[in-house]
């Protein structure tokens, strides 16, 4: 564990609130784009983002300093918000509020400094792989975004699914073989009808 | 981390890009952290805000509290979002979390360089660099001073000794909203402790200080400028001194040589008098 995360924990366990505080500070951007990358609707990893955090902070007011010093704040994290994402995916199916499962948001994000990674894939190729992604099946998408878009270990990763190391990492290259064939199928389609 | 084999950092990217994959990182909302945080109930003294705005050396990050203004750093010279945060907490042991709505006053502040009236929070620091900072904060824009009136004004705690005020020049908190820009050494070249290269030029310029004008008068080996009709001397940018017309204007070497012509100190500027 590094020592920015030591910090954290040691936080924490100390002062609940401005550990808390920290823990939000550095984990609410990958905590977003984590749900945004598996629910594909900025809207939704809002809504499902507070709930991550607030079901964290009810369930750390619980724990008792020495379970706080030993959390992995980013995978225990990751955990809580596939759990939330999970719980939304059945409670939306048992009630559908609407057919559209992906709404096409990345069109309207606001354009605050693309990284070099978002400058070097143009948009049209960034929307193909975000169709696919919502394609894949949902225990497909969670471990290879954790892997791919949050940039997380294998061994975090399999923390949060909770499975040993190997599963997670044939899960991820399962779901990146799913990918490539979904978008490869589309080239083809492509080729057919110019 | 388990005993196994596994790559620990990030996933090594296939375009290079770093721990962003192939998806890429999608922005953010600017304010979710602190939506989250109300959400949650954190009260609000507990952690500050931060935004950047635009100030004529380019961005600056801002934090504050509901009361008061808590820090700034230029975010020009690579400093991200993500370090001053690093910094922020370093110094003061506060989150900095971002936000969109500046602090009341700050962006009038930073237009007009005026940014006395504006409450800042040193937080705790000693009462020398609390006394430099308020005198500093009392240079007007558009005027230089230098440091022998920094540590004259800031005398009853520092003792006048202008090392340890360099030291504390450099060290800044508030960057641009303590204008130290505004602070020149004793032959009139400015003292930039605080900024990069070229940084403090653009604050002056955009105050519309003449340092072509400044340096020219510091040349001539003349330290403060006095009106004969009115028998009075300035710091030459004083406003006073600006509006004196050329056929009047009397240049002095030091306070001595004005006060045996006759003239007395800017009750204004507050010169070194005799």
């Amino acid at each position: 564990m590094d020592k920015a995360a030591e910090q954290l924990t040691d936080l924490l366990a100390t002062d609940l609130d401005d550990g808390f505080t920290e823990l939000v500070r550095v984990h609410a951007k990958g905590v977003h784009a984590f749900l945004l990358r598996v629910s594909g609707s900025a809207a939704e990893a809002d809504d499902l983002g507070q709930d991550t955090f607030l079901r964290a902070y009810t369930a750390l007011r619980t724990y008792a300093p020495e379970r706080r010093r030993a959390l992995r704040p980013r995978a225990w994290l990751m955990t809580i918000a596939a759990n939330v994402w999970r719980n939304h995916v059945r409670s939306s199916t048992r009630r559908p509020v609407s057919a559209i499962r992906v709404d096409d948001a990345q069109d309207k994000w606001p354009d605050v400094n693309p990284g070099p990674a978002e400058r070097a894939l143009n948009a049209d190729d960034r929307g193909r792989l975000v169709a696919a992604l919502s394609e894949l099946p949902e225990f497909y998408r969670i471990p290879v975004v954790l892997r791919h878009v949050v940039g997380m270990s294998y061994a975090e990763v399999a923390q949060v699914q909770g499975c040993p190391v190997g599963t997670a990492k044939a899960q991820v290259s399962r779901a990146m073989g799913d990918l490539r064939r979904l978008l490869g199928t589309e080239e083809e389609l492509r080729e057919v009808t110019p | 981390m388990n005993g196994r084999k596994d790559h620990d950092g990030p996933p090594a990217s296939q375009n290079g890009g770093g721990p962003a994959g192939e998806l890429g990182t999608p922005p953010v909302p600017v304010d979710f952290a602190l939506r989250v945080l109300r959400r949650v109930g954190i009260p609000r003294e507990r952690y500050d805000t931060y935004v950047r705005m635009d100030s004529p050396a380019g961005g600056l990050f801002v934090a504050f509290t509901p009361e008061s203004v808590t820090g700034s750093a230029p975010a020009t010279s690579g400093l991200t979002s993500e370090r001053f945060e690093e910094s922020h907490r370093a110094r003061t042991g506060r989150s900095a979390i971002p936000a969109v709505k500046p602090f009341p006053g700050l962006t009038t502040a930073l237009r007009t360089g005026r940014a006395r009236k504006l409450p800042l929070d040193p937080g705790p620091v000693d009462e020398v660099t609390a006394a430099v900072l308020q005198a500093v904060r009392a240079i007007p824009a558009g005027q230089l001073r230098p440091l022998s009136w920094i540590a004259r004004e800031a005398s009853s705690v520092s003792g006048g000794n202008t090392d340890a005020l360099l030291g504390v020049l450099a060290r800044n908190p508030f960057v641009v909203l303590v204008p130290c820009h505004r602070v020149t050494y004793e032959n009139g070249a400015p003292c930039d402790a605080a900024y990069l290269p070229g940084v403090g030029d653009a604050l002056r310029a955009a105050e519309g200080i003449d340092m072509a004008g400044v340096r020219q008068w510091s040349h001539s080996g003349a330290v403060f400028l006095g009106s004969d009709t009115t028998h009075i001397y300035c710091h030459p940018t004083c406003a006073h001194a600006r509006r004196i017309t050329a056929p009047h204007r009397v240049p002095f070497a030091t306070a001595r040589d004005a006060h045996r012509a006759g003239y007395r100190a800017c009750k204004s500027c507050r010169p070194v008098s005799v």
